[in-house]
């Protein structure tokens, strides 16, 4: 389903972008977009694994069970956007966090007390962003509601710094932006507050099984238009 | 007990190990106060088999049995080891004679032994010259495709001893129960190289673990095997004081595998080798008390009076590299 969505919004936003009424009915005011805020990505379940034993039938024979999980953490987020078109706007964005690795260890057949053993790691992730600005924007012009979707590359450093982990990122939500001021000094033209919740799907970097795992994420943040 | 007379060996071998093995326990020779790691120095080693079969198993299904066993070690992906047929031979294993000869021989005195592996070692280079299978024919034998209840498979015995043959020693992955008529059974293992058989008609060891495919990697490491794969070491305290003995494993949650290896020197270091990169949660236990001649010379003093234990950390095993040392502590039982 999240990919079917993620099709249909980029041939939405395809369409959007070769029609011509945009670009010359309302010619874009800013032409570049700087934000910084903070973002939170939530937890991602990595799955559970017996360390199994072998009997002499065959069959498995627990030694004791893990369940792992990527913990949810926020971080720092910062993009620059281009304005397209009127509705459209393409971005690069980055964001860094410090996400806790959990391996829950518990079922000791020998009885070892049950430990939640963790690591810190480094979450770096680097992508592009379209962001669709909806019609809906004429009914409140303070209020733009605005449906994102992107993917990037997602680097993971653990504890020691030894051992890296990379993956993919997709994502698709909304949100919404607000101009807090317009105009103003050194060629700005508007200083406001964005915030969005996407679902965040990761594929490969820290994923026990190498599949994907979706989380929600969502961020809140300041920017300038120039 | 599945082989005192292997047992004894291996202890005797290991006796005065004063550094960290890699993956399970390796072999080793003191030469000039230096330990060295007792290997093949040339492949493929040479074997010969024995033209003697036994009821039930005739001296060309032996050769085949032994032969599908070599070749399951060798099918390693990430080591070197190769072995060759050298022919059949009338001569009997254990003759120091330059041969690696594998066949049976009676020997009913040996009511635990199944079977056990000798060697016959350089001793300024650790190198191994010879190294001799004996399949005690006291035991009842198998080599059906399936099993066969009441017969051990011969098979699968000859692929723990193929492992000896090799070079490595026995891994503690597998737990046991005593039984009512002496000796222990083994309930589960993770390794072809563990120290007890399964029951007759049992096939389950004929399939290498990945903490057997640890050893001989580590031992014959093949091609890129040292920079793709990683290490994990630390060292084992208890009450503030290194604890020898000590049986440590690396669970690999991507993997469901584990590979041990043993705190084998004064500082309670140990150090696990072949692993895949990634992350790792760790577990420290005490070795069974019935099994410690199998890993260790009585001489030795092993630990075994502390609590099984994981480590409250995940360790990142890096790729070409080690871990970093890692501190475990446990406490008394």
């Amino acid at each position: 389903m999240i990919r079917t969505a993620i099709v249909t919004f980029a041939l939405s936003a395809l369409c959007g972008w070769s029609a011509p009424v945009f670009a010359q009915a309302d010619p874009p005011v800013s032409r570049l977009e700087l934000g910084v805020g903070v973002r939170w990505i939530g937890t991602a379940p990595l799955g559970t694994q017996a360390a199994n034993e072998t009997t002499g039938a065959g069959a498995k024979s627990p030694l004791f069970s893990t369940t792992s999980e990527l913990g949810g953490a926020a971080g720092i987020d910062g993009r620059v956007g281009v304005r397209l078109s009127h509705s459209f706007v393409a971005e690069i964005e980055g964001t860094y966090a410090k996400p806790e690795l959990r391996i829950a260890v518990s079922a000791d057949t020998e009885g070892a007390a049950p430990v939640t053993a963790t690591e810190t790691i480094q979450q770096f992730t680097v992508g592009g962003n379209l962001v669709w600005y909806l019609p809906l924007r004429q009914r409140s012009p303070r209020f733009a509601p605005f449906a994102i979707g992107g993917g990037g590359y997602l680097r993971q450093l653990h504890d020691s710094g030894t051992l890296v982990d990379t993956g993919s990122f997709y994502h698709v939500g909304g949100g919404v932006s607000t101009l807090l001021s317009s105009g103003g000094r050194w060629h700005t033209k508007g200083v406001g507050v964005r915030a969005d919740v996407r679902a965040f799907i990761r594929t490969n970097g820290v994923a026990f099984d190498g599949g994907s795992k979706t989380s929600v994420a969502a961020g809140a943040s300041v920017f300038v238009r120039f | 007990m599945k082989r005192a007379f292997t047992a004894l060996l291996i202890a005797s071998l290991v006796l005065g190990h004063s550094a960290p093995a890699h993956a399970y326990l390796k072999f080793g020779v003191p030469i000039r106060g230096q330990q060295v790691t007792v290997k093949w120095a040339q492949t493929p080693v040479r074997y010969f088999v024995s033209d003697t079969g036994v009821p039930g198993v005739s001296a060309v299904d032996f050769q085949n049995a032994v032969g599908r066993a070599f070749a399951t070690w060798q099918a390693v992906p990430t080591a070197s080891i190769t072995y060759q047929l050298a022919g059949v031979t009338s001569a009997l294993p254990g003759s120091d004679d330059g041969s690696s000869v594998l066949g049976f021989r009676s020997r009913p005195d040996l009511d635990r032994v199944l079977a056990s592996t000798s060697f016959l070692v350089d001793s300024t280079t650790g190198a191994l010259i010879e190294s001799d299978i004996f399949f005690n024919s006291a035991f009842q034998w198998s080599t059906a495709a399936a099993g066969e209840t009441g017969r051990y498979d011969l098979e699968s015995i000859a692929l723990h001893e193929i492992g000896h043959f090799s070079g490595l020693g026995h891994s503690a992955l597998g737990e046991t129960e005593m039984i009512s008529t002496g000796g222990r059974r083994v309930l589960s293992a993770e390794a072809v190289m563990f120290p007890i058989a399964f029951a007759p008609g049992s096939i389950a060891a004929r399939t290498l673990k990945a903490d057997d495919i640890a050893g001989i990697s580590d031992l014959y490491p093949d091609g890129d095997f040292q920079t793709t794969d990683g290490s994990l070491s630390g060292s084992v305290t208890k009450d503030g004081q290194p604890l020898f003995g000590a049986h440590v494993v690396a669970f690999n949650p991507a993997t469901g595998t584990m590979v041990a290896g043993f705190t084998l020197n004064a500082q309670g270091q140990f150090s696990i080798g072949g692993l895949s990169p990634g992350p790792y949660a760790v577990r420290v236990e005490p070795l069974d008390d019935a099994d410690i001649d199998s890993f260790f010379s009585s001489a030795q003093t092993v630990d075994i009076d502390f609590r099984v234990a994981f480590f409250d950390r995940v360790v990142a095993v890096p790729k070409g590299g080690d871990s970093g040392q890692i501190a475990l502590k446990v406490v008394h039982k």
